[in-house]
């Protein structure tokens, strides 16, 4: 039986697995069951928010599309994406590579892809649009490709980029959400069960200041410059013109594209991303709310979506005795009247429509009066000796 | 577009009358809705004769023609009789005879003032589009009928009934009175008695007939609901579609804390040049009476084209005074052009959207500008032509030289 065994994805190792087992290799199927329950999330979700426009914000979006890129290729499908983009960069009239959108100079690597999914873009990028999205209060007539459908078995994980400053994050040049606003939005996922896990990344400006007000807990916050600091970009591409990253997320990017599904880095390594010397800020990270030691946080834990699954060899037979399970559908009704529409529109009636009754004359009184006055006026002026030639 | 064209607008017929009249029918006020302005007489008129309407409106167009020939066919007969009178008074210069008018150059001028009212482009727009204006162009012309005509009487109960129609035409009481006291030879003088007695005579006519008219309306409807909708409608002005007029543009901008005293400058601008315009043209009725009604169709609160065309009919009148008109080439490529422009900016304006509402008030300003120069050239050429027939042709200054006439 020990023969041919495909080996168990969850924990990517291959290992024996013996349904009867005995006390020796009790403790290893207990350790194996404490690994497969190690993280308790079932799926996997990514909001992704990139909160600038114009131009000159080109590496904002970069920065979204390369973890949006990351994000997909790890295994989470664009239905368990919200992909928020702000501004289309791709098509722009000022890109020189249109339907590009490089994270690299010399255009070494385009994230924007065939098959990028945008869910929220341009002007539907607001605060409100993204604290409906975190707390699931949509309108009835969204789509589900614009809801974070997330239950309390969910790892979600944030990223948001954009221009922030001490407390706030500007939205579009127009509005702001400031820490508190997203902590409260937090505590309301957490209070309706939308999620289990909570990585929230944030590249801007001043980045810690995002995280300082969370007080939910299974949050884990990553920020890509402390408060006083600004986050700077990565480096310029000069037949572009514009900056491609930012730093943070340009080397978290690098750090990312060695992650494979099946790889065991954990969450102390994604802390070293980026020391002062090559990201000129210092990242900082906040753990306290978080129940479970960063050492033992797999990044595909919240980048990835990856599935646990056990596979036996033993056969499971499904019993195929379906007494007792009678079928309570009724019988078909017949139809006792032919059915036809409901009159709408009386058409027969308008077709042959008389001329409307006036209903609304004016009074005796008043059309005396006026013709009195007309009479006398006539009289006056020709006088009374006229009235012979009248009649 | 002639019933979605702004001009022949607020008063327009299509509309509001069928609104008015259908709100009647359903037991419910004209007035309750925001649309009907009409008077009550008008409803009454109406009643009877909405599926006419088209007869109605040629019709009256005819009448206010056949009145103005009348009109001027008598005004005519008044002019040439005062000009033989002040000839043998010696009154006149003795180089003035170019000046003099004949009866030849005369014999036409009804006839030309009745068809400059119906083959004017105006007047036909004004009647296609069926706007309650030209009713009140008849009531006007009658009215001039009347005084010209000399009956008091039927002068008063005339302009009572233009009053009621449109507030405006208050402002002819004066010239009206002024050519009755010219009439009946009474001199104006503030301390003769024969001119008060006249004048208060005159002004009982008008009140009472006002007064008879206003409350013949309340039987109508039972109700006086018509009064601030028409004549609170007039005076303050709520309503700011476009039109030919100077109102709208101002009173979309402006902030609600000054509209009060805007209303009241924009409002006494009508009746404003009434006395001036006495005291200077007591001795030529007839051409205040013109330049009063010029005067109200700039003004108003809601002008249309109609009322343009009736002041318009009168020039044929003054058609010797052209030697004297000065700017008279200019203005009317501006009128001209101005009109040409409104329908095509409306259109790109509201049905292109790629103009906007400025680009409509530039021209509705231009050809404002256009009309008040044209009036102001009419006048300082009457003026011009009177002084030259007092005082001789060729005015020489005192050291010799030609001198020139100049309006201060």
């Amino acid at each position: 039986q020990g023969r041919d065994l495909i080996p168990v994805l969850s924990t990517g190792e291959a290992a024996p697995r013996f349904l009867c087992s005995k006390s020796n290799s009790f403790s290893i199927f207990q350790d194996q069951a404490e690994q497969f329950f190690r993280s308790g999330h079932t799926n996997n979700w990514a909001v992704l928010v990139c909160t600038s426009r114009f131009w000159f914000n080109y590496r904002h979006v970069a920065n979204t599309l390369s973890v949006y890129r990351s994000v997909k290729r790890l295994g989470i499908p664009d239905s368990h994406i919200v992909l928020m983009l702000a501004d289309d960069m791709a098509c722009n009239p000022r890109n020189p590579k249109p339907a590009t959108v490089f994270s690299h100079k010399n255009m070494e690597l385009n994230v924007y892809g065939d098959d990028v999914e945008v869910d929220y873009r341009s002007y539907e990028v607001t605060v409100e649009n993204f604290l409906r999205v975190l707390t699931g209060r949509i309108p009835p007539s969204t789509p589900r490709s614009k809801r974070l459908l997330s239950d309390d078995r969910s790892n979600i994980l944030i990223y948001m980029t954009g221009h922030g400053g001490n407390g706030f994050l500007k939205f579009q040049d127009s509005e702001e959400i400031t820490n508190v606003e997203l902590a409260d939005a937090f505590e309301q996922m957490w209070q309706k069960r939308r999620y289990n896990e909570l990585l929230f990344i944030i590249d801007t400006c001043q980045g810690a200041s995002m995280y300082e007000r969370f007080y939910s807990p299974n949050i884990m916050a990553l920020a890509s410059s402390q408060v006083g600091e600004d986050s700077l970009s990565h480096q310029p591409d000069l037949a572009i013109g514009v900056h491609l990253m930012d730093r943070y997320t340009f080397y978290v990017l690098e750090f990312l594209e060695e992650i494979h599904p099946a790889s065991q880095t954990n969450m102390n390594d994604l802390f070293q991303v980026c020391p002062k010397s090559l990201c000129v800020s210092t990242p900082g990270h906040r753990t306290d709310l978080f129940q479970r030691d960063p050492q033992n946080v797999l990044i595909t834990d919240f980048f990835g979506s990856v599935r646990k699954v056990e596979i036996t060899t033993e056969t499971v037979s499904l019993d195929s005795d379906l007494a007792g399970f009678e079928s309570n559908l009724p019988k078909d009704e017949l139809a006792t009247e032919p059915l036809k529409y409901a009159e709408q529109l009386p058409v027969a009636q308008i077709i042959h429509q008389k001329p409307k009754q006036k209903d609304w004359h004016p009074p005796g009184g008043f059309i005396l009066g006026l013709w009195a006055l007309i009479i006398m006026v006539f009289f006056k002026t020709y006088g009374i000796k006229h009235m012979k030639h009248i009649f | 577009t002639e019933s979605t064209s702004p001009d022949s607008n607020a008063f327009v017929f299509c509309v509001s009358v069928v609104e008015g009249l259908a709100l009647l029918d359903l037991g419910v006020s004209p007035y309750s809705g925001a649309i009907f302005h009409e008077t009550p007489l008008i409803i009454y008129l109406f009643h009877f004769l909405i599926e006419y309407a088209e007869f109605v409106f040629m019709i009256t167009d005819v009448l206010t023609a056949v009145a103005l020939y009348l009109a001027i066919q008598d005004f005519n007969k008044v002019v040439f009789k005062k000009q033989k009178f002040l000839i043998e008074l010696d009154k006149y210069a003795p180089d003035v005879a170019e000046l003099i008018q004949t009866p030849m150059e005369m014999h036409y001028i009804p006839l030309k003032v009745a068809l400059f009212y119906l083959l004017n482009p105006y007047t036909v727009m004004s009647c296609v589009a069926k706007s309650t204006c030209a009713i009140n162009n008849t009531v006007i012309a009658f009215f001039i009928l009347a005084t010209i005509k000399g009956s008091a009487f039927l002068s008063a109960v005339f302009l009572a009934l233009a009053t009621y129609q449109s507030l405006y035409p208050l402002t002819l009481f004066a010239p009206a009175l002024l050519y009755l006291l010219q009439r009946e030879f009474i001199p104006i003088k503030l301390k003769s008695k024969s001119f008060w007695l006249y004048t208060m005579q005159y002004t009982a006519l008008y009140l009472c007939s006002l007064v008879v008219i206003i409350c013949l309306s309340f039987f109508l409807l039972n109700s006086w609901d018509f009064i601030p909708s028409v004549y609170g409608f007039i005076l303050s002005v709520p309503d700011l579609t476009p039109n030919i007029g100077l109102f709208w543009y101002f009173f979309a901008e402006m902030f609600e804390h000054f509209s009060l005293f805007f209303i009241c400058v924009f409002q006494i601008n009508v009746f404003f040049y009434t006395i001036p315009l006495a005291i200077k043209l007591k001795e030529h009725p007839v051409f205040f009476m013109f330049v009063q009604i010029a005067v109200i169709s700039i003004f108003k609160s809601y002008p249309t084209v109609g009322d343009i065309a009736l002041y318009m009919a009168f020039l044929p009148v003054w058609s010797h005074l052209y030697r004297f008109l000065r700017n008279i080439f200019i203005l009317s490529c501006v009128l001209v052009v101005c009109s040409l422009l409104f329908p095509v900016l409306w259109h790109l304006w509201i049905y292109a959207g790629s103009a906007n509402s400025n680009f409509y008030y530039a021209i509705t300003l231009a050809f404002n500008i256009g009309q008040i120069l044209l009036i102001s050239d009419y006048f300082y050429a009457f003026l011009r032509r009177e002084y030259y027939l007092t005082h001789g042709l060729h005015l020489t200054r005192q050291d010799g030289t030609e001198a020139m006439l100049v309006l201060k």
